[in-house]
């Protein structure tokens, strides 16, 4: 075993969780039972990772091994990190029945055709996923296992999400995706988040879907024994039809937690009571970043609660209908007076 | 000498939802104000009996706009360097009894001391050891004062070694503290009985451990007490709007808020502005205001100024996304002179404008404080 193979071994061990260890070594299958079995898991980090390399010696395990295990415990575990997501656009004829073999095949020639030095592992998970890692290199240095740009693509479906992909990499691995995909262009989809599953849902539409049908009467049966029923009366009325309003929006059910929305607006400024900046023609520029541990529950709630007016603005209930979360807002050209914006591309 | 005075801790507890209240209370009619601050101040005599004499007091509606003080010439730049780079934690101080700052060097020497024992008393969580004992140095900033009336600012700092250092490794500052007074009520000031001396605004930066010890030994020594001071919401847009002047002379290069909505889980928007977008909401906001009262004097900021520039910023925001930021909290606003949060952490990064948001801050202390 090299120094850099060591070096990503004590690497990989400090970042992951020592409960975890056991069951990601068995996915993995390079060590003999009896090896399993000798090792403690109750001992220190340091302790384990010079068991770990003594074993790896043993066997003779090189970094293509390595890499393995490190994908296993990724695919278990990618909710680290930030996912950002590209969309495939204009499939041609022969899209939908690019499979699992070609794909990787092409994939990996034609990224290869692109950087000298570049080592590309391609898993299939078991949810239809196609993991993709990448190490990069350049002309004058061999592929850097310790800093890997992690890709899912599920096929036949037009997206790709990735980590850890800088601005210089990504016209490269834009460009052997599309090839190997049969699309045409690729671009930005917008959105983001540090949980790849939610991000995964919200776009597949794996959550609970807004059904307007579902929500016919915004009044609920209320059985409780009240004080003053008029009062109750008069106050449940607005408050049924908010949770109405923001179901409309959001859905009643759990969503994908999204971390944070972004807008940058370039509208014309208009504080209409108070007349300020009527003359001024060029648009008031800012940005508006909302943030939280659920950031669609916290809408939803927002609108239900009174704090937002409902109904809900385009511009948040559009982040499920079109699963983006980074927005530009200009004004219509229709008209200076028009009020509705229109999210650009 | 302690019991003298000790009636200032002891109202503390009484007067201060008292002084909310009336704040409160006072907050529309900003006439009525300029009466009763007076009329509190013409007490100020009677302050050491238990009447909450100076309940009236409260923030002022009006300031002067920020002159760009170049303070560069007159204060120690490494004084300076340290006063621009640190965040401090902000708390108020009571009037501290015999304080002369002429004895600074024998404070060195007792608080260095007084540190030195506490550790050993095992208040702290280090482990004394001499070798890494703290020493303590007092220092005066000059030039940092807006009127004659104002003491001087004191600078304290604790210099040790970290705990594995090398023998020959210097002592690094691991903590500091600033005691400060900037344009106070000059009228307060006079009041003040003899031997006491008002630094109402005090930053500390560094372990908390050692920030207690501080404050400890200035309590025993000077029979005074200290309380936090938040950066309350007017504060706050304040000193938006006083940044937001200055950007013709110096660029904020952007203008941020952070507010926290009560939603569940709670949200948090970030609001930026471009610099000149905000500037020109400004200019407009003051143009409006020359409009309506021609007599008021070019250099004078009105706190209805401030509130309808920060009106207009969120019925913009209003006008998009259907939120009412009024339902949350401000929690934090920044540009690139400096970032003040709610929970008392004040950041002055541009050093001409030091004097300004500290005589705001004094302010702010000397209303806070219980008597």
């Amino acid at each position: 075993m090299d120094d850099s193979t060591k070096l990503f071994l004590q690497r990989f061990m400090r970042r992951i969780p020592s409960y975890m260890l056991r069951t990601t070594l068995e996915k993995w299958g390079r060590l003999t039972a009896a090896q399993q079995k000798s090792i403690d898991f109750t001992q220190s980090k340091w302790a384990l990772t010079e068991a770990l390399l003594t074993i790896c010696e043993e066997n003779k395990l090189a970094m293509k091994h390595l890499i393995e295990l490190e994908m296993i415990y990724i695919m278990d575990n990618p909710n680290q990190g930030m996912w950002y997501v590209l969309q495939l656009l204009d499939p041609e004829d022969d899209a939908h029945s690019v499979e699992l073999m070609q794909f990787k095949e092409q994939f990996k020639s034609h990224l290869k055709e692109l950087v000298r030095h570049v080592s590309i592992k391609i898993k299939n998970h078991t949810d239809q996923a196609v993991w993709i890692r990448i190490a990069w290199g350049d002309a004058f240095s061999r592929p850097n296992h310790l800093k890997p740009t992690f890709g899912v693509h599920y096929l036949q479906t037009p997206y790709v999400f990735v980590t850890n992909l800088t601005s210089k990499q990504k016209p490269l691995l834009s460009q052997a995706v599309v090839l190997s995909t049969r699309y045409q262009a690729i671009k930005d989809a917008n959105l983001s988040g540090r949980k790849l599953t939610a991000i995964r849902d919200l776009l597949m539409r794996k959550y609970q879907q807004v059904f307007p049908t579902k929500y016919p009467s915004p009044l609920a049966e209320n059985n409780q024994t009240i004080s003053n029923p008029h009062i109750v009366k008069e106050q449940a009325e607005p408050a049924a039809n908010r949770l109405h309003m923001a179901c409309k929006a959001f859905g009643g059910g759990a969503l994908p937690q999204l971390q944070s929305a972004v807008y940058k607006l370039k509208t014309k400024f208009r504080d209409d009571p108070n007349k300020t900046m009527t003359e001024r023609e060029e648009p008031f520029r800012c940005v508006v970043k909302f943030e939280s541990t659920n950031l669609l529950e916290s809408l939803r709630h927002c609108a239900s609660s009174g704090i937002a007016s409902t109904p809900v603005t385009p511009l948040l209930s559009c982040i499920p209908l079109k699963g983006r979360n980074y927005f530009v807002i200009t004004d219509n050209d229709s008209g200076p007076s028009s009020q509705t914006h229109q999210p650009q591309n | 000498m302690f019991k003298s005075v000790s009636g200032f801790c002891l109202l503390r507890p009484i007067s201060t939802p008292d002084m909310e209240r009336h704040r409160n209370s006072v907050t529309s009619k900003s006439k009525s104000y300029r009466m009763s601050y007076r009329s509190s101040l013409g007490a100020a005599a009677s302050r050491l009996g238990l009447t909450p004499a100076l309940t009236g007091r409260r923030l002022d509606t009006r300031r002067r706009a920020p002159k760009s003080h170049n303070i560069t010439e007159k204060v120690n730049p490494e004084q300076l360097a340290l006063l621009t780079k640190t965040e401090w934690q902000l708390s108020y101080v009571t009037p501290l009894y015999r304080f002369r700052h002429t004895q600074l060097k024998s404070y060195s020497g007792q608080l260095s001391a007084f540190i030195a024992a506490g550790k050993q008393q095992g208040l702290a969580v280090e482990v004394f050891d001499p070798q890494t004992a703290f020493r303590v140095s007092f220092s005066v900033v000059q030039g940092m004062t807006e009127s004659d009336d104002d003491a001087d600012t004191v600078l304290i700092q604790i210099h040790s070694k970290p705990l594995f250092a090398r023998q020959d490794e210097p002592q690094k500052t691991v903590w500091s503290g600033l005691l400060t007074c900037v344009n106070a009520n000059p009228e307060y000031l006079r009041s003040l009985p003899e031997y006491f001396i008002c630094l109402p605004l005090f930053g500390s930066s560094g372990a908390e451990g050692l920030t207690a010890l501080v404050k400890s030994w200035f309590q025993q020594s000077f029979d005074c007490c200290f309380g936090p001071l938040e950066i309350s919401h007017t504060s706050l847009q304040w000193l938006m709007a006083l940044w937001t002047n200055c950007h013709t002379e110096s660029s904020i290069q952007h203008l941020k808020m952070i507010w926290t909505l009560p939603a569940v889980p709670p949200l948090q928007v970030t609001y930026t502005v471009n610099p000149e977008d905000a500037w020109e909401l400004w200019s407009s906001v003051r143009k409006t205001r020359d409009k309506r009262g021609g007599e008021e004097e070019e250099n004078c900021i009105d706190i209805e100024e401030v509130t309808s520039f920060m009106q207009g910023l969120k019925s913009h925001f209003y006008r998009h996304f259907k939120l009412d930021l009024s339902a949350g909290s401000l929690n934090q606003v920044s540009t690139a002179l400096g970032s003040a949060k709610s929970s008392g952490r004040m950041k002055i990064s541009n050093s001409r404008y030091m004097i300004t948001t500290l005589a705001l801050l004094t302010e702010c202390a000397l209303f806070k404080m219980p008597i």
